[in-house]
């Protein structure tokens, strides 16, 4: 390829790319260590406490592999009745990361870090995140809306909640066998 | 142009196709059957758990590619096309329809009779659900009798499903477990039901039966060839005969390449909405209105059942999640007195959580989370809520239509359908009167246990739809005889959903399916 050639095609590149798809490539893929550090801090306090400081992380943990597993662009459920074709969006995490700085920044400008402000303060900027990000209710899953109502879904939507709010072993959507569904479900073994 | 000889082509390959094939490969061992769907096969039952993980998780459909994203219908109630069709993500209910489905009109002067005798159908129901491994109890309605016992014992009722069969029988009526295809012990190279509960969206094990099981059956003995992502787009009649000489197609990926099917017998499997519309679609100068269709009857009287649907708290204690999909049907009031205002439905119980799932703010509006999310919810969580629905006999109109809509049409330029539904008058007529009684119905069953209707809701489609080619004996009123043989041309067979008159008021699966096997009895013939 000749210098010339080359110069034209290097100066041709940026058409092909819009400004927002190069906004896209640059967007991360994963949350990072700080986003993470943040979330794992306000975990406790969004999840019962009965939950303990280890199962805790282990929910946050699993909500953070959650965000390295979703796929953009797939098709979602078409819905019965009047089914539509819908496909996942863009992936959560970069949001997620603005929403975490965002909330630690709200916390120093209180003095503190997450876990220091009381209830009502913490309450307060939640709210007012929510509103923001446009939640209204708990969603049935997470939709990326706002990465600590996410994480709140994520956990109060599990099978591993609805046991812990019955206190009985019913194990929805848990692999099992029939029979066990016959009887009353048994009381959660306290640890 | 490639030419496939066959001696029977079924177009269409959803659950009566399945079966049809199946059947006639018995009936008539070394017959070739070819069976083209415009859908993909899903062959792989192994990811399926993987599949339901993620829509759990994310939301995402459970069957990867079984839809044809310009291939579409206003009106159709799934999106699906697929080796499979909707019964790759149906719930398995199989219910029967009653003797007064079929003599509506002697009975009742409603709508019109079926052509066919319940003592005949029903041999064919019992056949169905030896084929699908259906798991069921004999309704304790003596009318609903039986000439051979369900293959499988009824599903074992959840401790909810106990409780609210004990809740609501003591309004007086009697309950039984819905009957479903889902496997309790391995049959057919599926597994056995470990209640993944959700067999309406996929099912991993297997137990819940979907066709294309019976598919890759039948293929790997090349007893049918199936040939998938290929959409018939007309049928080309004899020139001087009426009959079906070749289908026309073309491959997804081959689109320059017409393919055609030449058989001795065409049989339409394509379900309520493309079977018509295949029908119509394939209009020439000849038949200008359509194949089949010299009555005008093809794509009218599309039927299917309404339904009307309630939750209930009561203070019995149950604990959602147990077994979801499974309920308790009544069959109370499939008979109507002759003398009495007609109303038909079925009344179907299920466990729910309704009201009672976790909430991000309090009634007063302030913001829950950790502890007092718990706290909120499990205050909630005392009695229970319960899922009631009734699939409501309604009838319908000449006008109740599938029709080609010039405005919406496919990569290749064919129009797509449009499903219009339409009552008759009749049954508009009884409409107010009918929705009293259903909730009525509700409202005394809710009684027991200082229970308490909470909402009620009325579906905006029509569930379970079928008709368009429906089947008669007068061909100036109808578009094929009781085994779907069309009138108009003699190797032309329709089967299942599009040629039932009427859509019953419980689910239709399992007749739609005991239609098609007595239509491979006389298929087998030709």
């Amino acid at each position: 390829m000749q210098r010339r050639t080359l110069l034209q095609w290097i100066a041709a590149v940026p058409a092909f790319f819009s400004f927002d798809s190069i906004r896209l490539f640059a967007q991360p893929r994963e949350l990072t260590p700080a986003a993470i550090a943040e979330l794992r801090e306000i975990a406790p306090t969004v999840l019962p406490s009965g939950l303990g400081a280890v199962r805790a992380a282990a929910i946050t943990d699993k909500f953070v592999a959650w965000t390295r597993g979703y796929r953009e662009g797939v098709p979602l459920t078409h819905g019965y009745g009047h089914p539509r074709l819908q496909k996942s969006g863009p992936s959560p995490v970069p949001g997620y990361i603005s929403q975490l700085s965002a909330l630690a920044e709200e916390a120093r400008a209180h003095g503190s870090s997450w876990s220091g402000l009381d209830r009502e303060t913490q309450r307060t900027l939640l709210d007012a995140a929510f509103t923001k990000a446009g939640v209204r209710n708990l969603p049935g899953r997470p939709l990326g809306q706002h990465v600590i109502v996410d994480l709140m879904a994520f956990y109060f939507r599990s099978s591993e909640a609805n046991d812990e709010c019955y206190n009985a072993l019913i194990n929805r959507e848990v692999c099992r066998p029939i029979a066990i569904t016959t009887r009353r479900p048994e009381p959660l073994k306290k640890v | 142009m490639t030419v496939h000889e066959t001696d029977i082509c079924i177009i269409g390959g959803g659950i009566t196709s399945a079966m049809l094939a199946e059947r006639l490969s018995e009936l008539r061992p070394g017959v070739h059957i070819a069976v083209v769907e415009a859908g993909k096969s899903i062959f792989d039952a192994q990811n399926r758990g993987q599949y339901r993980q993620r829509a759990i998780e994310y939301g995402e459909h459970p069957w990867p590619g079984d839809y044809i994203e310009d291939q579409q219908a206003n009106g159709i109630i799934s999106m699906t096309m697929a080796v499979g069709g909707l019964a790759l993500h149906w719930g398995g209910a199989c219910n029967r329809f009653s003797e007064e489905d079929l003599r509506l009109k002697s009975m009742y002067g409603l709508a019109t009779d079926w052509p066919i005798a319940w003592d005949e159908l029903e041999k064919y129901y019992c056949e169905a659900e030896r084929r699908l491994n259906v798991s069921g109890e004999p309704s304790p309605h003596p009318e609903d009798k039986r000439s051979a016992p369900y293959p499988q014992g009824p599903i074992p009722l959840s401790y909810n499903l106990q409780t609210l069969k004990a809740w609501a029988e003591q309004s007086g009526l009697k309950f039984s477990p819905l009957p479903m295809a889902r496997n309790l012990t391995p049959f057919g190279g599926r597994g056995s039901c470990c209640v993944y509960d959700t067999c309406g969206e996929v099912c991993p094990s297997g137990a819940r039966y979907s066709p294309d099981f019976t598919f890759k059956q039948l293929i790997a003995p090349k007893k049918i060839v199936l040939h998938d992502r290929t959409l018939v787009r007309r049928l080309i009649v004899d020139d001087k005969q009426s009959r079906i000489v070749a289908a026309q197609a073309l491959h997804q990926d081959r689109p320059d390449d017409p393919i055609e099917f030449r058989a001795k017998t065409f049989v339409v499997a394509s379900g309520y909405c493309w079977s018509s519309h295949l029908l119509l679609l394939s209009s020439s100068t000849r038949y200008p209105n359509g194949l089949a269709n010299s009555s005008g009857m093809v794509g009218r009287y599309m039927n299917g059942h309404r339904f009307i649907q309630a939750t209930a708290n009561i203070d019995d204690q149950t604990f959602p999640g147990q077994n979801m999909t499974h309920s308790l049907i009544s069959r109370q009031y499939f008979r109507c007195a002759a003398n009495q205002p007609f109303v038909r439905h079925d009344t179907r119980v299920w466990e729910s959580s309704a009201g009672r799932d976790p909430r991000l703010r309090s009634a007063d509006g302030k913001l829950l989370f950790g502890d007092e999310l718990m706290a909120d919810w499990r205050s909630r969580t005392k009695g229970s809520s319960v899922r009631l629905r009734a699939y409501v006999d309604v009838h319908p109109s000449a006008d109740s239509r599938l029709t080609l809509d010039a405005s919406k049409k496919n990569r290749y330029g064919d129009p797509m359908p449009k499903i219009e539904h339409r009552f008759d008058e009749a049954t508009m007529s009884r409409e107010a009167a009918t929705k009293t009684h259903v909730l009525g119905v509700f409202n005394t069953l809710a009684k027991a246990s200082n229970g308490r209707i909470v909402n009620t809701s009325e579906g905006d489609y029509l569930d379970h739809p079928g008709g368009g080619c429906r089947m008669g004996t007068d061909p100036a009123t109808s578009v094929c005889d009781s085994y779907g043989r069309t009138h108009d041309h003699e190797n032309l067979f329709v089967v299942g959903a599009p040629t039932t008159p009427t859509g019953g008021c419980t689910n239709g699966t399992l007749t739609f399916v005991a239609l098609t096997l007595r239509s491979a009895q006389e298929i087998a013939k030709s």
